[in-house]
């Protein structure tokens, strides 16, 4: 009798390895699913993780505008390559820290801080006289249409990290 | 601009901002091994100082396709051939072309030639990558943008 009762019977037996069996499959249909549904919550997370060291301390940015020159890599179609990126750096009166993409709006030559000695405190464009104020809006009246590029940023550990530029809407 | 299909479509749309050409001029030769690898890297920085001075003038500058040659004593049969592109570059009209080049073959032809000879030494070998070659080329494309500005 004891024996009997701890005996798992026939149909018992079919049913556990069904529904394990099912289970499993299941599994392996909807795992694969899940990972595309939760995606791009990862991806956004390695996004952020983007953003490189350019090897400036915060404390070495001041209120004057500064040219930083950096290389990441980028791969594009064939090539891998390291790209060199540059932006200008400096601190606005509200001590906030702004990294402007020195390419200008016009037609993409590289602006300097105070590059003409007519236009103090402005960014200067020397191919056709382009013109920013200090915030990167673009002067009226000069070729560029809009303000210069942004480039998202950080502080970690002191240093200052920098990522993709960002446009602006038009001044 | 460079020579690629999204820069020259812009250049195309710009054309009237855009009266600056530059040629990057790179001879090249068999005969003498020892110096193969040597001009290979010359090549190599001259691709740097153009794609870099481009960069920083690209809204008023065209970069063209390098003029390659066969490098020999006798430059006269590619004097006359490089005064042909500069000729045909002008007609669009360009009211600067500047020649970049290492080749110093040139130095001795500069009053024959159409254009602008921007001769200079070249770094004889090294790595492209250190920190030193890096801050001399950036510092001297400053030096070759500023020059060409004094054009404009």
């Amino acid at each position: 009798m004891n024996d009997k009762k701890n005996k798992v019977s026939r149909r018992q037996f079919l049913n556990y390895s069904l529904t394990g069996l099912g289970g499993f499959m299941a599994a392996g249909v909807l795992i694969p699913n899940l990972r595309f549904a939760v995606d791009p919550v990862l991806k956004q997370a390695s996004a952020g993780g983007d953003l490189v060291n350019v090897g400036l301390s915060e404390d070495d940015i001041t209120e004057d505008p500064q040219r930083v020159d950096w290389d990441v890599e980028q791969v594009d179609g064939w090539y891998e390559s390291d790209i060199n990126r540059t932006a200008w750096v400096f601190k606005d009166e509200n001590g906030d820290i702004q990294a402007f993409s020195p390419v200008c709006k016009h037609l993409g030559c590289f602006v300097t801080w105070e590059g003409s000695d007519d236009y103090p405190d402005e960014f200067f464009c020397p191919c056709h006289d382009g013109r920013y104020y200090k915030d990167g809006t673009n002067v009226p009246h000069t070729p560029p249409l809009a303000p210069l590029d942004v480039y998202e940023h950080k502080i970690e550990n002191g240093m200052l990290f920098l990522g993709e530029p960002k446009p602006r809407e038009g001044a | 601009m460079k020579w690629t299909p999204e820069d020259l479509q812009k250049y195309v749309q710009a054309k009237e901002y855009i009266d600056t050409a530059i040629i990057p001029v790179l001879g090249f030769q068999m005969n003498d091994e020892k110096k193969l690898e040597k001009e290979a890297f010359q090549r190599e920085v001259l691709s740097i100082y153009t794609n870099e001075i481009e960069k920083e003038l690209s809204g008023r500058l065209l970069l063209t396709p390098p003029y390659n040659y066969v490098k020999s004593n006798d430059m006269s049969g590619e004097l006359n051939r490089l005064n042909d592109w500069i000729d045909h570059i002008k007609e669009q009209p360009f009211t600067s072309v500047f020649i970049l080049t290492f080749d110093n073959q040139w130095k001795k032809n500069e009053k024959d030639l159409n254009a602008e000879l921007l001769w200079f030494p070249s770094v004889q070998t090294g790595d492209i990558k250190s920190e030193e070659t890096i801050r001399m080329i950036r510092n001297q494309v400053d030096q070759i943008s500023e020059l060409i500005r004094t054009y404009w």
